[in-house]
C-alpha cells in the first residue's frame, strides 16, 4: 500500500511543514443510503466549529496510473498562490504564471528538487518536473506571506473545494484508507486515516473528518501589521 | 545637517518613482484624538508626568501622521522608509527609520540578508503599524515607548534565516553608529508610557526642572540620535524561535559602546554626555484560540563618568503581559506592566529611583479598512525620588483617557 507523502519536504518562511502527522480530533464515516454513481467516495472535511476546510488533500490506497502526464498551473494573483494546494502525479510538471502588476521570485528549497523563478507580470515559468512523491513549500522570495503546495502523490488524490468535499469517482468496489493532509495542520503528531467499504451498488459512501488547524499562515498584509 | 539627512529620503524617492508603479508600496496614518489628561504636567512639556498628555485638560489633539514606503527596486533589493509628522515642538518632519535589504534567494533551508541604513532594533513586538504604531493600544508599553525615543541602529545588520520543517530560527548581528544618547531619558526623567515616537532629526526636551537645577533656561532639548566621542560602533545580536501557530520567543542584547567619559557640546545645553547602554531584551507572543499574548521584559544599565573615576550608573527594568482579543472589527486588548530604575550613589544628589505599574485597557473598532476608531484609558501609578526632590509628591497616580479616530492609507 502506497500512501501519499509521508515526508515533508520545504517551507517557505513562517511556515513549518511537517504536517503529515497530525491529530484526528473526530473521525466519523456514514453511509449514504442515497443513489449515485457506482463507487464514489466524498470525503469531507471540517474544523471543530462545522465549517468547511478548502485545500485539504484526500488519498486513497490505490496507486495512480496515469494516462499521460499532465501540466498543472499556479497563478499569482494579489500576491497569492492560486491555488494554495495542488495534487500532482509524478511525471506531471507545473507552470507558474505571474497574473500581477508586480514581479514575483518563486522558489522553493525541498530536497525533492529546488527551483526558483523571477517573474515579471504576466511572465510564466518553463514547466518544471515534479517526479519525486512529496511535499514541496513554494514561496515568493519579495513577499514571504506567499506560499503554496504542490503535493505529488503516487496514489489517487483529490483537494477539497470551498465547501470542504473531495470526490472520488469510478471506484471499484472494495476496502479503501482514506488519508487525510492539510499545510496547517499541527506538525508532529500522527497521521490522520480512516477505513471505508466503497460497496458494489450504487452508493456513495462518506467519509468526514473534523480536523485541528493552525491559523492561515499566508500573511494578507494589512496597514497595522506591516510585513516586512 | 539638516539639509545633509534630507538626501538619503530625496535618493529613496528618485529611486522609487523611477520604478514601475507596481513595484512600489505606499501606506500613511493620519490621527486626531480627544484626550483628558492628568493633572501632571507631561514628559513632552518638560514634566515629569508619565503619559503623553497633562495638565489637566480635555482636548482635541493632533496625534500624529506617517508616511512609509518601499520599494522593489530589483528582486532581492527592497527599500523602505518611514516617515513621520508630529506637530509640537520636537521637530515635525523626522524619518523613523529608512533601510535598504538585500536578500538574495536561497533553494536551502537557510537564507541570509543583509540591511543598511537606520533601523529600529527588534526590540518591539507591538508595534508593527505604519508609523511604527501598535495595533493594539494607542500608547506603546514603557518598554517599547523607550525603544522609539533612544533606540536606532545607523549601520548594518546580517540576518540569517534557518527555515526548518516545524519551526524557524532567525539570528541577526548589528553594528551600529549615532545612538550614544540612548539610556539619557531614562536616567534623567524615568520610564514614560506614550506612543511618540522619535525620528531622526527629532530632539527630545530634558525635564525643565533638571534643566533649572543645572542653571540654564528651560526648555532644553537633545538628539537622541548623534555620536559622542571618538569613534566606536555599538552592537546588537538578537535570536528568534518561530514555532508553528504564530508563537514566536527572542532574546537579544544591546551595547553601545559609548564612551561614558566622552561628552559634547550640543545647541541646548552646555555638555551632552554619552550614556553607555546596555540591556537584554526578551520578548514572547503566541495566540490561544482569538487571543494573542505578547509579553516582553527588557534589563539593563546606562553608565556616565561626568567626572573621572565618578560614576553614575542606572538600572532600569521593566515587563509587561499583552492580551489582544481577535473579534473581527472589534479589538479589545489589556496590558499590565511593570517598571523601575534605580541610581545608587553614596553622594545624596545622585541617587534616585523609581518604580510604578500600568495598566491599558484600548478598545479598537475598524469599521473599515481604513478607518480605526480606539477609546484608551492608561492608568499609571508611580513613585519617583526625582519628584519628591523637585517639590512634587513621590507618588502619582495619572489616568489619561484618549478617544481617536485614524486613517489608514
Ligand atoms: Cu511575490
Amino acid at each position: 500500500m502506497a500512501t501519499v507523502v509521508n515526508d515533508v519536504v520545504g517551507s517557505s518562511r513562517g511556515l513549518s511543514m511537517n504536517h503529515w502527522r497530525s491529530r484526528v480530533l473526530c473521525l466519523c464515516a456514514w453511509g449514504a443510503a442515497m443513489a449515485a454513481h457506482a463507487g464514489s467516495l466524498t470525503v469531507k472535511m471540517v474544523d471543530s466549529q462545522g465549517h468547511p476546510i478548502s485545500d485539504g488533500v484526500a488519498t486513497i490506497d490505490r496507486a495512480y496510473q496515469p494516462s499521460a502526464p499532465s501540466t498543472h498551473y499556479v497563478d499569482q494573483k494579489n500576491e497569492t498562490f492560486i491555488p494554495y494546494v495542488e495534487v500532482v502525479h509524478p511525471g506531471d510538471s507545473v507552470v507558474f504564471r505571474n497574473s500581477d502588476s508586480t514581479r514575483h521570485h518563486v522558489y522553493t528549497f525541498s530536497p525533492l528538487g529546488a527551483f526558483q523563478f523571477i517573474l515579471s507580470p504576466g511572465e510564466s515559468s518553463p514547466p518544471v518536473a515534479l517526479n519525486r512523491a512529496g511535499v514541496i513549500a513554494v514561496g515568493c522570495n519579495i513577499h514571504d506571506h506567499m506560499i503554496a503546495y504542490l503535493v505529488v502523490a503516487t496514489d489517487f488524490a483529490e483537494v477539497t473545494t470551498q465547501n470542504g468535499q473531495a470526490h472520488f469517482d469510478d471506484l471499484s468496489p472494495g476496502h479503501y484508507t482514506v488519508t487525510v493532509w492539510h499545510p496547517q495542520l499541527w506538525p508532529g503528531r500522527p497521521p490522520i486515516r480512516a477505513a471505508v467499504d466503497v460497496p458494489a451498488e450504487g452508493a456513495t459512501q462518506e467519509l468526514a473528518f473534523t480536523l485541528k488547524l493552525m491559523p492561515d499562515p499566508r500573511h494578507f498584509v494589512d496597514r497595522e501589521h506591516l510585513d516586512y | 545637517m539638516k539639509v545633509r539627512r534630507l538626501y538619503p529620503m530625496l535618493a529613496l524617492l528618485i529611486a522609487a518613482t523611477s520604478l514601475r508603479a507596481q513595484d512600489y508600496v505606499l501606506h500613511a496614518y493620519i490621527d486626531e484624538r480627544l484626550v483628558a489628561a492628568p493633572d501632571d504636567t507631561s514628559w513632552t512639556n518638560g514634566g515629569f508626568g508619565k503619559t503623553r498628555y497633562g495638565g489637566n485638560q480635555t482636548q482635541l489633539h493632533f496625534g500624529g501622521a506617517a508616511l512609509y514606503g518601499a520599494a522593489q527596486i530589483t528582486p532581492d533589493l527592497l527599500a523602505m522608509g518611514q516617515v513621520q509628522y508630529q506637530t509640537g515642538d520636537r521637530g515635525r518632519v523626522s524619518l523613523l527609520e529608512g533601510w535598504i535589504r538585500y536578500r538574495p534567494v536561497s533553494t536551502t533551508p537557510w537564507r541570509w540578508s543583509l540591511r543598511a541604513g537606520a533601523l529600529f532594533p527588534p526590540v518591539s513586538m507591538e508595534n508593527d503599524g505604519v508609523g511604527w504604531t501598535s495595533p493594539w493600544t494607542l500608547s506603546s508599553s514603557a518598554i517599547n515607548t523607550w525603544t522609539g525615543e533612544e533606540l536606532r541602529a545607523v549601520g548594518g545588520e546580517l540576518e540569517l534565516e534557518h527555515r526548518g520543517e516545524v519551526s524557524n530560527w532567525d539570528f541577526r548581528a548589528s553594528l551600529f553608529r549615532r545612538d550614544d544618547p540612548a539610556g539619557t531619558v531614562l536616567a534623567i526623567r524615568g520610564w514614560s508610557i506614550g506612543d511618540l515616537v522619535s525620528g531622526i532629526g527629532t530632539r527630545l526636551r530634558e525635564p525643565d526642572a533638571e534643566v533649572s537645577e543645572e542653571d540654564e533656561t528651560p526648555p532644553n532639548y537633545y538628539d537622541p540620535f548623534r555620536s559622542i566621542g571618538a569613534s566606536h560602533w555599538g552592537d546588537y545580536v538578537a535570536v528568534s524561535w518561530h514555532a508553528p501557530g504564530e508563537t514566536s520567543v527572542s532574546v537579544m542584547h544591546y551595547d553601545n559602546h559609548a564612551d561614558p567619559g566622552a561628552s559634547a557640546p550640543y545647541a541646548g545645553g552646555d555638555e551632552q554626555y554619552a550614556w553607555r547602554t546596555r540591556f537584554w531584551s526578551a520578548g514572547a507572543r503566541t495566540d490561544t484560540g482569538a487571543i494573542t499574548w505578547i509579553a516582553q521584559a527588557l534589563d539593563g544599565y546606562t553608565t556616565i563618568e561626568p567626572i573621572e573615576d565618578a560614576y553614575q550608573r542606572t538600572h532600569y527594568r521593566s515587563a509587561f503581559l499583552l492580551a489582544g482579543w481577535n473579534r473581527g472589527a472589534w479589538r479589545p486588548a489589556l496590558r499590565i506592566e511593570h517598571f523601575s530604575t534605580l541610581t545608587p550613589s553614596s553622594d545624596i544628589d545622585w541617587s534616585q529611583s523609581e518604580h510604578g505599574n500600568a495598566v491599558t485597557g484600548a478598545l479598537n473598532w475598524r469599521p473599515r479598512s481604513y478607518l480605526r476608531l480606539t477609546a484608551e484609558v492608561l492608568r499609571i501609578d508611580s513613585t519617583s525620588t526625582l519628584r519628591a526632590e523637585y517639590g512634587l509628591p513621590a507618588r502619582i497616580i495619572d489616568t489619561q483617557l484618549q478617544l481617536n479616530v485614524r486613517l489608514l492609507y
